[in-house]
């Protein structure tokens, strides 16, 4: 009890002097009572998700919550995406009465993959949603080969925790199917780009082409975007498995809307890849037995406040902030700004803060040539590494103007811009971009 | 004139950036009217030595080095002569390492092309750093980024560079890279190019000159570039 109460009043001193004290809460809360994690996890009466996978925890974990609290349940969650074992702490923590005790039906937790092995000793799952496998921040994690032998000895320590994976993407398959692990799975078997070898997708960075099993290299019908898309082994038994929660009827001409078991779903989103984190929740709740019978006021009322393409309007101009922190995210969100047809402006803020890796050559395995369109007025780089990011849009010879400090940045093209406004951020760039521009809206 | 850079294993050898080093030599290239074909090479093509005048070794996991070691063994002789009649190599990472005889590693021996008298031996801990290294062959100072848990001995050959900032070859001998013929060897990534145009237009001249005689490139505008270099080094030294 004393944990819990030291760390609420960490946590409220440090909002208290801006600062963001959740991870901070969640260490003292630990060394003061190592078993306080295990103790009030225990508490959730009814089931416990967890969402891993490189790119969409946070936008699926977060639908994930709104989808069950529709459903009149009560439930713990990391909303602001501290992923580790202290912020995942810090959620339960922060959610205890003062009596120490836990209120919850449910817990919706992101986890970073390779905090899976700290976190899972103090609770195992009874859910896992696994979203995805790419290349990210190579100079903190590894090799992808590291992510997925952590993520396999994490669900082999969790043997009845059932995986709820993509089963577009071949590597987070594979990792269900070896580890002994329940599984359902969710995916588009149809194919929704038509033209394969086009600037959609032609020379896209894929991962894992070759068999995890045998070693061939796999074959694919078409791809959606990076490596995911219907795939078979020519020379061993492994293939995409068959698809529990399969999205059909695609379309993507104003908003986003699909079909899942008859349901016909309807979001005011761009960007395909948030097709894969709406499927992702909606499976999830589906395979805990959720009835989701509001799921498409939950799609609406959804605003997710922290930069997963949030809106702003300043001074007459509609901005749009966004993360991108891998090639396979940022590679979508490109699809997804020029899905947008009108003129627009796009800044892109690049920081190598520990937390965004140190490493930033993946900025030439992002197909930046795709902003060579008319429609894209012009290219503003900005944050720490602007000057890379500018001999990045050189070597496709699109020009850009460097503007080093974010705020001028964004105050320049306000001023001279076209009034629609992409900002895409790599995340330590998210939370001060997004200050600026909630100060600069009011 | 036209520069062929052969691309090897680009599914398998493709860590972060080595794109950036084939789009910097081919851009290179064409804004001095230079025609520059990219041939990439999957581990069932053919390779004809004789059609290539760069060739491309880049990095990746040691599980997928494994699998290309099996494959380069089978084409060794032709990578030897090649190197040998002054081809231009560029391996950066877990493609340096393989041009030396050996990687050992905790998993056992991976061996190597023995193009360079070289060897390498895996360490702890992994070697990531921002790094800067100075040879007096180039104006800047070269600039990248490594990450790299091997660590790799050059004997007598001449490195790239003198390490400014970072670790280098071993992190403890000062040197980094390799220079032997026309064969460049690094662990610098970033990727490497962009941030040295020097270091890609002694590529391309020494390919130059080694298919049409001497060869004097016309100069660019590198002040991007040049900028660029100049605030890591100004940051880290």
């Amino acid at each position: 009890m004393i944990a819990v109460w030291t760390a609420k009043i960490v946590s409220t001193v440090c909002r208290l002097s801006g600062r963001q004290g959740v991870t901070l809460a969640g260490r003292i809360a630990l060394k003061i009572d190592p078993r306080i994690l295990a103790d009030l996890s225990s508490m959730v009466r009814e089931k416990i998700f967890v969402v891993c996978g490189t790119n969409g925890k946070t936008t699926t974990n977060n639908l994930l919550c709104s989808a069950i609290e529709s459903e009149g349940k009560k439930l713990v969650c990391n909303h602001t995406g501290s992923n580790m074992l202290a912020g995942v702490a810090a959620a339960f923590v922060l959610a205890a009465g003062n009596n120490g005790k836990l209120d919850a039906d449910y817990a919706c937790i992101e986890i970073d993959e390779a905090s899976t092995l700290r976190i899972f000793p103090h609770f195992k799952p009874d859910y896992m949603v696994l979203t995805n496998l790419f290349r990210d921040q190579l100079d903190r994690y590894g090799e992808i080969d590291i992510t997925m032998d952590i993520l396999d000895r994490a669900m082999k320590m969790a043997s009845e925790m059932t995986v709820i994976v993509n089963g577009d993407d071949a590597l987070s398959v594979y990792l269900a199917m070896k580890s002994g692990n329940p599984y359902r799975t969710y995916g588009i078997s149809e194919q929704v780009f038509k033209e394969q070898g086009s600037e959609q997708n032609g020379h896209e960075i894929r991962e894992g082409r070759f068999c995890k099993n045998c070693g061939a290299r796999l074959e694919y019908e078409f791809y959606h975007y990076s490596q995911l898309g219907k795939y078979h082994c020519p020379n061993c038994e492994f293939t995409r498995p068959e698809i529990d929660f399969d999205a059909s009827h695609i379309d993507m001409s104003n908003g986003l809307k699909f079909e899942v078991e008859g349901r016909r779903i309807e979001a005011d989103y761009r960007g395909f890849y948030n097709i894969y984190n709406i499927l992702a929740a909606y499976s999830a709740a589906r395979t805990a037995g959720l009835s989701l019978e509001n799921f498409d006021d939950v799609l609406r009322k959804f605003n997710p406040q922290n930069g997963r393409m949030e809106q702003f309007v300043i001074d007459g101009t509609q901005v749009v902030l966004n993360l991108a922190k891998n090639p396979a995210g940022f590679n979508q969100n490109i699809s997804a700004v020029m899905e947008d047809e009108k003129p627009k402006d796009v800044i892109i803020v690049i920081n190598d803060n520990a937390q965004d890796g140190t490493d930033i050559s993946w900025l030439w395995d992002v197909d930046f040539d795709r902003f060579a369109q008319e429609s894209i007025r012009s290219i503003t780089v900005s944050g720490i590494r602007c000057q890379d990011m500018r001999l990045r849009m050189k070597y496709v010879d699109i020009p850009s103007e460097l503007i080093a400090d974010v705020k001028s940045a964004i105050e320049a093209r306000i001023k001279d811009g076209c009034g629609n406004l992409y900002v895409l951020v790599n995340y330590t760039a998210l939370f001060s971009t997004r200050n600026i521009l909630v100060g600069m809206q009011n | 004139m036209k520069i062929t850079i052969g691309h090897l294993y680009p599914d398998l050898l493709n860590l972060y950036g080595d794109r950036g080093n084939i789009q910097c030599m081919k851009k290179r290239c064409e804004w001095r009217g230079i025609e520059a074909e990219v041939r990439e090479f999957q581990l069932t093509d053919p390779i004809n030595f004789a059609n290539l005048d760069i060739v491309l070794l880049g990095g990746g996991s040691d599980r997928e080095q494994m699998l290309v070691c099996e494959k380069l063994r089978m084409i060794q002789k032709d990578f030897r002569d090649y190197v040998e009649d002054n081809g231009v190599v560029i391996a950066v990472c877990g493609g340096y390492q393989l041009l030396g005889h050996y990687y050992d590693t905790n998993n056992g021996r991976i061996e190597g092309l023995s193009l360079v008298d070289l060897y390498t031996e895996q360490g702890s801990p992994r070697l990531i750093s921002n790094i800067v290294i100075e040879n007096e062959l180039f104006e800047s100072p070269i600039v990248g980024f490594e990450n790299h848990g091997g660590r790799t001995y050059i004997g007598d050959n001449r490195p790239l560079g003198k390490v400014k900032f970072g670790y280098g070859n071993n992190g403890s001998d000062g040197a980094e890279g390799v220079l032997y013929k026309n064969i460049v060897g690094t662990y610098l990534h970033g990727p490497l190019l962009p941030k040295n145009p020097q270091v890609c237009d002694y590529l391309i001249r020494n390919a130059l000159e080694r298919k049409y005689g001497s060869e004097e490139l016309a100069p660019l505008d590198d002040s991007q570039e040049l900028e660029a270099n100049r605030y890591i080094v100004e940051r880290f030294c």
